[in-house]
């Protein structure tokens, strides 16, 4: 009856027991006192490795490199400092790997996701992480933990689908928006974030094993763990779950979202759905005007299309000048209700992927690659019930994946915001672009969260966290703080959001092809961020300088 | 001369059931005529009895009280083992009732405290449930019961399983005095599993909206079980249960006893004290109890009440738990305790504050609680005269008429985890009695019955000390740094230790790196399930497992 | 959040780094470095405990004199837990591992 339980244990102990006795050392361990600079400033008492402990060590005879979590320092939010020991730590093991050196990375995921308190530098923190682990993946297998307690939501549920393979325990649970942020945004009717039946039902690993979200439920037995994770190396198991499109785009089509889905109706469904191909056709003009905003505005001035349509209403790609833009749109009557305001819903991520894999796939052989340009205009991802027992991170994480794929193939990835930003939506259609360029628009949203839901989550009234976002730009929610970070390419000062006149538009064009033109020759991932005179100044310091710390311990 | 008219309880109890005649279809009333049937029952100043039991409520009868008629039922006085639901007090401020005896006040404390101050409420007293239970057939006999069944047959006998608690103990104050049985029903059969009270013992059955709210008040989730708490427990098993071979005990509800009854399977099994200490239990079914019955530890448990998801579990240990032949447990509160109170050695409890001579309450500042059964179980019944060797464990040596002494164990950390410090010069109960005009301070359990404190620090054993100036030494020694604590030293600590009067860990071989979750049993309430084999079915508020 | 800070004259010198605890809801992490001072540094998400806090460590410290860094980051443990978490520091001073 007595087991080594892996979940009792702390994100150390954790990451100790899953090495061969003796073998593990810390990378930038507790001793570097290395804390966020973020948390003081908020009165938020901080800790010595932000919440994230990196061990390198043997894993039965190979070398593998343990991430832990721990998921009881700020609910395992992922911030700047914890974020970039994770990068550096992945890039450290890609290197390695690419040098012939086999490494094996296991990330156990214990995690809220982005860590509302440093809210922008966590989302800018997730994309770099994924960025690492779709790079690394070409090599090795990488490996998650979810062992519970707090489980795996946020960003880093969409982490979790880029995964090769996902283990987990019973104690265990997987979404994107918790039942708490759901009923926050749409409502207790539509998620009671008090009821722990429908709760451990719909999220728990149980169901999300039989449903395609993780791959096994071992008991909570440190052992039982460890050798699942061997397996799956020996195996070299990959669940290929950002390659699922067509097989959920098929599935999507038989759900009416008029109607309710049960957790059972729904493992019915999953278990007898038959993937067909799916294809979003080029937009195209039309008489009919659609629901406005600034996003659809300005695919539309960009490629010369009136009144974008076409087989799908919130997703518009189309080439122009040898570019292709692609952006994501609001439907007033969308079949997906959570979707109507231009939310990346269920359809959204995977007709993404679609469109950007199908280039990839086009320009394989090519020696130019095809920029893609994203017009960013994401309030949020889709907060429902249905989004969740779906596994609408798995959307998300396929559009996350395939621009990522793209970037790295040599297609240079520009993000244009003219419209907001936020969250999960973002994470899929922006933030993996290698040049991000925005406009200096007071309209602006760009945040992880939505006041109401980050206030409920960090338990803060609104005007703490208001006065919170004075002493850290990354919790603002406007894109002058934003610039503060560093990440930006580009801050467009005399465009705005809603006039999109003709010298604004061939502003925005010049810009675009400046970018695509930095790209020439740099590297293919998202090191630009870093490098930025503002990033390197202030927005990126500490990141920098755990980079550098994470490197000069790592062949120790 | 009139010959005087004995049966004047009888005549006015056979008018006011014809008054509501046309309610009344035999003895039941339809659900929705419920507060007609009140108001045509209860007359203005009665005494009322509303079952408030521990777990259970009879919340269908509670709701139309509070929604009767207030110019035709007013100045009731309510006699309630247990305060727990808002209109319980709801009715003090519609004018219903003015009065109130009472035992138990937890989830309503501070409402409570208010409405004392206020004067809404004014209170007869405060009570051990004993107290209250007696009084029901001495000076406080009911004119009304309120009460709640699981299931009714058609002639009125009640079946109240499981969780029979006090109701056969209120509604026998009532038949058998003329006062009327009300019972709401979860549900209306032809035949009852088992009869808990007969049908001639009941007035009026009206069938329910919904069934009884029973929470499930035991039930402890060993994942919120803390290091703290498995050290003290260790150091309890160490030095109480095996010291002074304890076999017959009674824990109270709490982080703390819960760690002992996880640690006893594992820690206790290491020591070899299996079928040793603690086979016999006055104990509500808590499921943290599941690891130790199922490896053997507990030859018997009797139980107050019932506990919620423990059905089924219970249903399939009839050798340990006290089970009918319908296969469902009973439970009694008034049996349980007296049993408790009298064929137990030890209690084990935890409380808010314990001040510098040793006197402990549950009462803060602002917080009238009560404390339900713990003062029965936490004093020393002088009237027992059967002897244990746990008993006489604490016979002082130099009397020749002296006799054994019941333990009664406190276990508390030395600060509360809101950082206030539990070990205090004078409780906050000193002044809750000055302001709510209470004739005695409202202790929970004496210094004089207090035999031991465990805290994270070491025992004290008062029971050896031989004055009161000893007493508050040994208090300050394992106080740690509250107020009280600063003021021992290190010679007066060791003078303590050598004379056995207080234990540190190390003098009781417990070693704090030990002191791990890892030593519990079960860690999670799935372990729980595990250990039941899926006999034990936890409510979905602690839910979390897939 | 409240910062404190304590110096003590202790005599045995701590002679490697431990490390013990994590910043969860009541409880704190210790980082203990060797030093010539006896130095204790507390960050603490409890503001107004700075007397307990000095009775906390005078307790400790009159048992266990030992000079070293102490760093501490505290989430509201209770005393309690302090002293529990000082007392694993010593021992782990002790361990060999």
């Amino acid at each position: 009856m007595m087991k080594n339980s892996f979940v009792e244990l702390n994100g150390r102990q954790r990451a100790f027991s899953l090495l061969d006795e003796n073998t593990g050392r810390e990378i930038v361990g507790p001793e570097f006192d290395f804390i966020s600079p973020h948390l003081e400033p908020q009165n938020i008492v901080p800790e010595s490795d932000d919440g994230v402990i990196v061990v390198k060590g043997k894993l039965d005879g190979k070398t593998a490199v343990i991430i832990s979590i721990e998921g009881s320092f700020q609910g395992g939010g992922i911030g700047e400092v914890s974020g970039a020991k994770i990068v550096a730590a992945l890039e450290k093991t890609l290197e390695d790997n690419k040098n012939g050196i086999k490494e094996y990375p296991v990330i156990v995921l214990d995690t809220g996701g982005v860590r509302l308190q440093e809210a922008n530098y966590g989302l800018l923190s997730i994309s770099e992480i994924q960025n690492a682990v779709i790079a690394i993946k070409e090599y090795v297998p990488v490996i998650g933990i979810v062992p519970g307690r707090v489980g795996s939501f946020g960003g880093m549920s969409i982490t979790s689908a880029i995964l090769s393979y996902l283990i987990t325990t019973p104690k265990a649970r997987i979404a994107l928006n918790g039942p708490e942020v759901i009923e926050q945004e749409a409502g207790v009717r539509e998620f009671d974030s008090s009821d722990k039946n429908l709760i451990w039902d719909t999220l728990g690993t149980r169901q999300r094993v039989e449903t395609g979200i993780a791959d096994e439920v071992v008991d909570d037995d440190v052992s039982a763990i460890k050798d699942a994770i061997n397996n799956a190396i020996e195996q070299n198991k990959d669940a290929h779950r950002t390659d699922q499109a067509d097989f959920y785009l098929s599935l999507l089509d038989e759900i009416d979202f008029a109607q309710p889905l049960n957790t059972k109706q729904y493992r019915d469904l999953y278990s007898k759905n038959k993937a067909t191909k799916h294809v979003v056709n080029e937009a195209t003009a039309s008489q009919q005007a659609k629901t406005k905003s600034r996003g659809r505005l300005w695919f539309e001035k960009l490629t010369g299309i009136e009144n974008a349509e076409s087989n799908y209403p919130t997703v518009l790609h189309a080439e122009k000048d040898g570019k292709e833009y692609i952006a994501i749109v609001p439907d007033e009557n969308n079949r997906f209700p959570r979707v109507r305001k231009g939310e990346v819903g269920l359809q959204e991520g995977f007709l993404v992927a679609e469109i950007v894999n199908k280039i990839v796939d086009e320009d394989k052989d090519k020696k130019e690659k095809r920029p893609l340009i994203l017009v960013v205009d994401v309030p949020s991802q889709a907060y429902g019930y249905k989004e969740e027992l779906i596994g609408i991170h798995i959307s998300l994480a396929s559009a996350a994946a395939a621009y990522a794929k793209a970037r790295q193939a040599g297609h240079p990835v520009i993000a244009f915001i003219p419209g907001d930003a936020v969250s999960g939506g973002f994470l899929a259609h922006g933030l993996q672009s290698n040049r991000i360029i925005a406009l200096a628009d007071d309209s602006i949203t760009i945040q992880a969260m939505s006041k109401a839901s980050a206030a409920r989550i960090t338990q803060r009234t609104i005007a703490e966290l208001e006065e919170a976002t004075k002493h850290v730009p990354a919790m603002a929610y406007d894109i002058h703080n934003y610039e503060k970070l560093g990440a930006l390419y580009k801050l467009v000062q005399d465009v705005s959001s809603w006039d999109a006149n003709e010298n604004a538009v061939e502003e925005i064009k010049t810009v675009i092809d400046e970018a695509i033109e930095s790209t020439e020759n740099q590297p293919t991932d998202l090191h630009f961020r870093y490098e930025t005179p503002i990033a390197v100044e202030s927005g990126r310091k500490a990141t920098n300088k755990m980079r550098k710390t994470v490197f000069e311990q790592w062949n120790q | 001369m009139t010959e005087r008219n004995w049966h004047t309880h009888r005549d006015a109890k056979a008018a006011r059931l014809n008054g509501a005649s046309a309610l009344l279809d035999g003895k039941f009333a339809k659900t929705e005529d419920v507060v007609k049937v009140l108001e045509a029952l209860i007359k203005p100043g009665d005494k009322v009895v509303l079952e408030g039991d521990n777990q259970k409520q009879a919340s269908f009868l509670s709701e139309a009280l509070a929604k009767v008629d207030a110019d035709k039922v007013h100045d009731l006085h309510m006699i309630m083992s247990s305060i727990s639901r808002p209109e319980h007090l709801d009715i003090f401020d519609l004018g219903i009732a003015t009065k109130m005896d009472f035992s138990y006040a937890g989830p309503q404390s501070t409402r409570v405290s208010q409405m004392i101050a206020d004067k809404t409420m004014q209170v007869g007293d405060i009570h051990t449930y004993l107290e209250l239970f007696g009084r029901l057939f001495i000076d406080l006999i009911p004119n009304v019961v309120l009460v709640a069944a699981d299931k009714v047959d058609r002639e009125g006998n009640l079946y109240t399983g499981f969780n029979t608690e006090e109701t056969p103990t209120i509604v026998e104050a009532a038949a058998f005095h003329d006062g009327i049985v009300i019972v709401q029903a979860n549900e209306i059969v032809d035949k009852v599993p088992r009869v808990d009270i007969p049908a001639g013992w009941v007035d009026v059955v009206i069938p329910a909206d919904k069934p009884y709210q029973l929470e499930p008040l035991f039930t402890r989730d060993p994942q919120a079980i803390s290091e703290l708490q498995i050290l003290m427990g260790m150091m309890a098993i160490r030095g109480i249960y095996e010291k002074h071979n304890v076999q017959t005990l009674n824990h109270g509800v709490g982080f703390n006893t819960s760690a002992i009854e996880l640690l006893l399977p594992t820690y206790g099994e290491q020591l070899g004290l299996k079928g040793k200490i603690c086979r016999n239990w006055e104990l509500n079914p808590t499921p943290t109890l599941i690891p130790a019955i199922e490896s053997g530890w507990v030859d018997s448990i009797h139980s107050f009440g019932g506990e919620v998801g423990m059905e089924k579990y219970i249903a399939a240990r009839p050798d340990v738990f006290f089970v009918g032949k319908d296969g469902t447990m009973r439970s009694n509160r008034a049996l349980g305790q007296v049993a408790g109170q009298y064929a137990c050695d030890m209690f084990v409890g935890s409380t808010l504050q314990i001040d510098q001579w040793g006197n402990s309450s549950t009462v803060t500042h602002g917080r009238l609680s009560g404390f339900g059964g713990a003062p029965n179980m936490g004093s020393n019944p002088t009237g027992r005269r059967h002897s244990t060797a746990a008993w006489q464990s604490l016979k002082p040596a130099d009397d020749p008429l002296a006799k054994g002494q019941k333990l009664v164990v406190q276990m508390v950390e030395t600060f509360g985890s809101n950082k206030k410090p539990v070990f205090v010069d004078h409780l906050d109960a000193e002044e809750v009695r000055k302001e709510a005009k209470l004739a005695n301070v409202p202790i929970m359990i004496y210094s004089e019955d207090t035999t031991h404190i465990v805290t994270e620090e070491g025992i004290a054993y008062l029971y050896k000390t031989d004055s009161m100036e000893e007493r508050k030494a040994a208090i300050e020694a394992i106080a740690g740094v509250t107020p009280v604590g600063l003021r021992s030293n290190p010679e007066e600590v060791k003078k303590l230790r050598d004379k056995g009067i207080i234990a540190l860990p190390e003098d009781l071989g417990v070693r704090r790196q030990d002191a791990k979750r890892s030593l519990l049993a079960a860690q999670t309430m799935d372990d729980l399930v595990e250990w039941s084999h899926g006999l034990y079915n936890p409510p979905a508020k602690f839910r979390s497992w897939s | 959040m409240e910062k404190l800070n304590f110096t003590y004259q202790n005599s045995e010198a701590v002679k490697k780094f431990v490390h013990v605890g994590v910043v969860a809801s009541g409880d704190l992490e210790i980082l203990l470095y060797p030093a010539d001072e006896t130095t204790i540094e507390i960050v603490t998400g409890s503001d107004g405990f700075k007397e307990v806090w000095k009775n906390v460590l005078d307790r400790f410290f009159t048992r266990y004199p030992l000079k070293g860094k102490f760093v501490i980051h505290d989430f509201g443990a209770t005393p309690g837990v302090v002293n529990l978490r000082l007392t694993q520091a010593m021992e782990a001073l002790n361990d060999e591992k």
